[in-house]
């Protein structure tokens, strides 16, 4: 038998987080640094139609005032590269980075930002993916992901549903959503980057994944590789929300614009709008029973608001569909799951990644059935759960471990059973 | 009046990227002159505490204690890429390639022993709290400090290895959906008692029993912190959280507003790990992470429908549409 693992050995990080020794890219600093701000959009659908920077730049104090015209490839994305690192022409969402500005001090670097006139035309915005969905609403990707607002659509398609109608003897049906959340991690964005003495762009920043922010500072500035080093110090939490790039990109590029150490730090606000949120979905379910339990047809239809850029939302409502019967088997069904863009800020990556929102939609209709059917709830999920040899929705064989019974077991002498109510 | 209720909940997760994409991870491995070691892996630890479980693999495999382990994460100029900290994967899919890489360092190590200790095979060759030797025959060990330091002191032998490892996935059909998107599941149960005020909607979380499928345990004291996390995020999750949204702009971008449970809002966690091993992971271990806190929001919603025999189908369930639940109950609407 092993015995390191299994055993309680302490975190290698201990000692520094306990004594407040840990470094998170908020406590590093450099002789010379800048400070970096990001103006953001505050229409959630416009054109920019006339950007004046000269006045910010004039203020005393500020190194740099960089727009588009200033990102050699401006553009970066997880799936699809379709945010802009800068906005050029249009805007899509409240909090789409405009300008970036670097001077010698926070404050001047917020003054600054403040200086620059923006005349914006304001587009018809879509907040509602229903809406959103339809044939003929404005395309929001024309360029990148063509006419349709639908980004991604899946059935995932079993069996023979009109034979699993027939045979059920109870069916529940309902209407089930999820709201946006944010990944509230306790410390904001921030970033320090500089060109060092070989003329490197280093970034010391918290994100989950230092060679793909590598990748995208590379591609965004237009430099090797191997002349970018991403240097992960503490992370504050993550959950997802630091899996797109966020202030690597801006601060990398005043950085090398500069040649002078940069500092990026978000407020709490500023952090709301400089990362992902968790899709908000609505869920319509119909599940089907026999009288003794065992299920036997579900349709589900689940739409997500993917905001406005693509980030992970395909792999998301994917991942949504696949995990929509719950870890049940369910002979015949048909789910339909949908990405689409809207004008709200853009959803992607947050723990659960997509199989969090069908949770409520599943194990509601479970106690629904196990209601009408009159027995109890452990009952009714240990007629249906996956065990070692069961089958998915998408046809997956489920051949390793499989411990969900004993999960179960466990945790079912806690729940109160009829009667047991005062 | 308060009245109480449990309610429970059975969730799955196919962990790692998933539809086909290669999900890979790289580690390299170098023992020491002293007999410890450095690992290197692009894997950053976000809290979670995957550094710690790559020192304990490294230490398992050496017969060491992870403290003598250095454990490199997540600077691209000297570690490899090992994929995002994200999909649950860092212990089952980098863990893999830490053990994988380790295994070839300590194959050289054991060989060298082998012929020293004129064993006729380098699997004879065993580790065991800082010794090494012939297993069953402690007249032929010495302490892992000694060899290492002979080996590559006088013999210019090195201890280095570099690996990878890539997880098991395959593209569903878009036309319908099959095919093998995940590997492996992870599974959990909760069960939540609540206690709900019928005159101001509000709900306490009072209890929630957890048990998760995570196939092996690597670090019994971070599984808890992880359930730990997962329910006090799903709490929030059922309960408080909301980004508020009017055209597109965040009415509430700030925690006074934006509301996450507190020490005062986290109920008491009894956590239980249930340990199905799984054969193609780190000793049977599958992941965690984003498992722990699937269950809790349904666990939370049906047991304020055993409490107050209302069904709250929009998350989150507020004081607001508790109370409306209640009124329409009373008027004689459906409570489910």
């Amino acid at each position: 038998m092993t015995s390191v693992i299994g055993s309680r050995a302490v975190r290698e990080d201990a000692w520094g987080k306990v004594f407040g020794q840990a470094k998170y890219p908020a406590d590093v600093n450099l002789p010379g640094q800048i400070y970096g701000v990001v103006l953001r959009s505050p229409h959630p659908h416009a054109r920019i139609r006339r950007l004046d920077v000269r006045k910010a730049r004039e203020l005393t104090g500020v190194a740099a005032v960089l727009t588009a015209s200033d990102v050699p490839h401006n553009s970066h994305g997880v799936l699809f590269r379709d945010q802009p690192v800068l906005v050029s022409e249009r805007i899509r969402m409240v909090g789409d980075p405009l300008v970036a500005v670097a001077a010698e001090s926070p404050e001047t670097a917020r003054e600054a930002a403040r200086l620059v006139e923006i005349e914006y035309e304001l587009l018809p915005a879509l907040f509602n993916p229903e809406e959103a969905m339809r044939p003929g609403a404005p395309a929001l990707h024309p360029e990148v992901h063509g006419e349709s607002n639908v980004l991604y659509h899946l059935p995932v398609v079993k069996g023979d549903l009109a034979k699993g109608w027939a045979s059920a003897d109870v069916v529940v049906e309902q209407d089930y959503s999820t709201q946006m959340v944010d990944h509230a991690f306790l410390q904001p964005e921030a970033v320090l980057a500089q060109v060092d003495e070989r003329g490197h762009l280093v970034v010391q920043a918290a994100t989950q994944y230092p060679h793909y922010d590598r990748g995208e500072i590379a591609h965004a500035l237009g430099i090797k590789v191997s002349r970018v080093q991403v240097k992960t110090l503490s992370v504050g939490g993550s959950f997802g929300g630091r899996e797109d790039i966020s202030l690597q990109l801006v601060a990398a590029l005043l950085a090398y614009r500069t040649l002078r150490p940069v500092k990026m730090e978000n407020s709490r606000e500023e952090s709301f709008y400089s990362h992902c949120k968790r899709h908000p979905m609505t869920m319509h379910y119909k599940t089907g029973a026999t009288r003794e339990g065992k299920l036997v047809a579900m349709e589900a239809r689940i739409v997500g608001d993917a905001g406005a850029y693509a980030s992970w939302s395909p792999n998301i409502l994917r991942k949504a569909a696949i995990h929509a019967t719950g870890p049940y088997e369910i002979p015949n069904l048909r789910v339909d799951s949908y990405a689409v863009f809207t004008n709200n800020p853009w959803t992607g990556a947050m723990r659960g990644f997509g199989a969090a929102q069908p949770v409520l939609a599943y194990e509601s209709q479970m106690e629904l059935l196990a209601k009408k059917l009159k027995i109890s709830p452990v009952e009714i999920r240990l007629r249906n759960m996956f065990r070692t040899g069961s089958t998915t929705a998408t046809g997956q064989a489920l051949t390793g471990s499989v411990g969900l019974e004993e999960c179960l077991q466990k945790v079912a002498p806690f729940l109160w059973k009829e009667g047991d109510r005062e | 009046m308060k009245k109480r209720g449990t309610g429970l909940s059975c969730t799955w997760y196919g962990t790692g990227y998933g539809n086909g994409f290669p999900d890979v991870s790289s580690a390299f491995v170098e023992i020491h002159d002293d007999g410890t070691a450095t690992v290197l892996t692009g894997a950053v630890d976000v809290g979670q505490g995957s550094s710690t479980v790559f020192a304990q693999i490294m230490a398992e495999e050496l017969g060491l204690n992870p403290e003598d382990i250095l454990v490199c994460s997540g600077d691209t100029d000297v570690t490899p890429d090992s994929g995002t900290t994200a999909a649950t994967r860092q212990t089952y899919n980098t863990g893999n390639a830490v053990l994988k890489a380790v295994r070839q360092a300590k194959l050289r190590l054991q060989e060298f022993a082998a012929r020293k200790f004129s064993c006729p095979s380098p699997e004879g060759i065993e580790f065991k709290e800082g010794m090494i030797g012939v297993r069953g025959d402690p007249s032929r060990s010495m302490p892992l400090s000694e060899l290492v330091w002979e080996a590559r002191l006088l013999h210019g032998e090195r201890f280095i290895s570099a690996a990878s490892f890539t997880a098991q996935t395959t593209p569903v059909s878009l036309e319908n959906g099959q095919g093998a998107p995940y590997w492996p599941y992870a599974f959990g149960c909760q069960a939540a008692e609540v206690e709900v005020d019928t005159e101001t909607g509000t709900v306490r979380v009072l209890k929630i029993v957890a048990a998760h499928d995570l196939g092996r345990a690597v670090n019994l004291t971070q599984a808890e912190g992880q359930i730990a996390g997962g329910v006090a995020q799903g709490v929030g999750y059922a309960l408080l959280e909301e980004v508020e949204l009017t055209e597109g702009r965040i009415k509430n971008p700030a925690f006074a507003k934006y509301l996450i449970p507190t020490a005062l809002d986290v109920p008491e966690i009894e956590s239980m790990i249930v340990e199905e091993p799984e054969d193609t992971g780190p000793y049977g271990a599958k992941g965690l992470g984003e498992p722990a806190m699937l269950p809790t929001v349904a666990a939370i919603i049906n047991a304020i429908d055993a409490a107050v025999g209302v069904r709250i189908t929009a998350l989150p369930a507020t004081p607001e549409k508790i109370l409306a639940a209640l009124a329409e109950k009373e008027r004689g609407g459906s409570g489910d």
